[in-house]
């Protein structure tokens, strides 16, 4: 019998949740959760310039980022059906003044790379 | 006749386990240097660590040598105090862009919301903090004025964020024993889902600590308090895999006792030392990241994880349960030692009627 055939059966038969979830002694659960990654960039309709500094957030959840110096951000979240993609221009005058924008993402399976354009006000 | 099915079953899964010897578990020793002094540490690690930081790129370079990585696989992140390192997100991204997953066990001293936010945005899914009693008990094991409230606030946060399989760790001893059902009250209070509760080995700073080893008789009564509350099912309570407890093996965790160091678990110390669980004694060392393959090693060498007949001998060598138990967990080792420094089942034969 083949080693990984055997081990289900002989697992299987000592109700053992162990089969294939184990935890070490002084190490953290298994993560068996979903998450997806969402990266982009985000520029000025106007200029097609990166914007510094605008908060990209997913609606009801904690999570945040700041774009960087070359407007771009890149995070983890929890996998859904849907998510609501927030960019908010919060630093005031810094870097102009843009209007903000929702993205809704629907079916995303692993990851999704956004090139957003904000309006200057 | 039951269980004892269950427990030959077992016994065969564990052999198999063993041949086919896949690594699913890898810690990385990322840092020795610690924010705190706890009375229990094990690994003496201190914030004047000899050791400096392992780089990244180091680390990388030896979790790219494993080819064919299972499903389960995952990175637990670990130290000294994990939290202490600035880079730990980018640790954390460049992990799962080699495609694994990773998590992080801290003391949470200092995980607050935004290190919250950042470890999530870095693809964090599994994370265990340390909570040894509520808040005079924990200040005093921990050594620190206001690491209870500390802790406080990142269970809150943990539990907050459903993406993060998360767990409770709890070194029992004799001061924090009688509280045991104010902390299973407090943690419900607080909607942790899972809690682990360990003894402590006599070794590092506990050694000379009697304070901190439960008498037999104590660490009966925890058994038995882990077996009254698992009945509740209000938490997902469990003692930890530190040993086989005999008789209790089908009633204080999910499965039976099965020390997977070696077999399932690997890890890469902060010397670049390739061994199987960092409190496992630094002598059984396989190798080091700095000259050898990782993953070589890890497929063609670990047999003293994989073949434990040397712990048949002081204690272990006439033991009935021997079968079942294998010289217990491989922390309760060292080398050139001639017996297991805690048998568990014996700590409970001396109060019991076998």
């Amino acid at each position: 019998m083949k080693p990984n055939w055997r081990k289900k059966i002989l697992g299987g038969l000592s109700l053992t949740t162990a089969l294939f979830i184990f935890q070490a002694c002084y190490g953290t659960p298994q993560d068996m959760g979903l998450d997806i990654l969402i990266e982009g960039q985000v520029k000025s309709g106007k200029t097609e310039q990166p914007i510094k500094g605008i908060k990209v957030s997913v609606e009801d959840k904690v999570q945040y980022q700041y774009t960087d110096e070359s407007g771009k951000f890149s995070f983890y979240t929890e996998s859904a059906s849907s998510y609501k993609i927030k960019f908010e221009d919060i630093d005031s005058n810094v870097n102009g003044i843009f209007v903000e924008k929702d993205t809704v993402l629907k079916n995303i399976i692993k990851t999704i790379y956004l090139n957003i354009e904000l309006e200057e006000k | 006749m039951f269980r004892e099915l269950r427990k030959k079953s077992f016994q065969k899964f564990i052999n198999t386990e063993t041949i086919i010897h896949e690594l699913n578990y890898l810690f990385w020793e990322c840092t020795t240097r610690c924010n705190m002094s706890c009375l229990h540490c094990g690994s003496d690690c201190s914030k004047n660590s000899p050791f400096t930081d392992m780089p990244l790129t180091d680390f990388l370079a030896a979790l790219d040598t494993i080819k064919a990585r299972p499903d389960n696989f995952i990175v637990v992140i670990t130290g000294g105090e994990p939290l202490l390192r600035n880079d730990l997100e980018l640790c954390g991204k460049e992990i799962r862009k080699q495609g694994a997953r990773w998590g992080v066990v801290s003391n949470g001293y200092l995980y607050d919301r935004e290190k919250h936010i950042s470890l999530l945005n870095s693809g964090l899914g599994a994370l265990t903090l340390s909570l040894d009693g509520l808040e005079d008990n924990h200040n005093w094991l921990r050594n620190s004025v206001d690491s209870f409230s500390k802790v406080d606030s990142a269970i809150t946060l943990a539990v907050s964020s459903p993406r993060i399989n998360f767990d409770i760790v709890t070194c029992v001893n004799k001061r924090n024993m009688a509280e045991l059902p104010a902390i299973y009250s407090y943690l419900i209070k607080k909607k942790v889902r899972a809690w682990r509760l360990f003894t402590i080995t006599p070794k590092g700073r506990a050694e000379n600590n009697r304070e901190l080893i439960l008498e037999d008789i104590q660490f009966k009564e925890l058994l038995d308090f882990i077996c009254q509350k698992r009945k509740e099912k209000s938490i997902d309570i469990k003692f930890s895999c530190e040993g086989y407890v005999g008789k209790y093996e089908f009633n204080v965790r999910d499965s039976l006792f099965f020390c997977r160091a070696g077999i399932n678990i690997g890890s890469i110390l902060v010397d670049g030392s390739i061994s199987a669980c960092p409190n496992i004694d630094r002598s059984f060392s396989q190798g080091n990241i700095y000259k050898d393959n990782f993953f070589e090693i890890w497929e063609e060498k670990y047999q003293l994880f994989r073949e434990r007949s040397w712990t048949r001998t002081g204690k272990c060598k006439e033991c009935p349960d021997y079968t079942f138990c294998h010289g217990n967990g491989l922390h309760n080792w060292e080398k050139n030692n001639e017996n297991v420094l805690v048998c568990h089942n014996e700590k409970l034969k001396h109060v019991m009627y076998y």
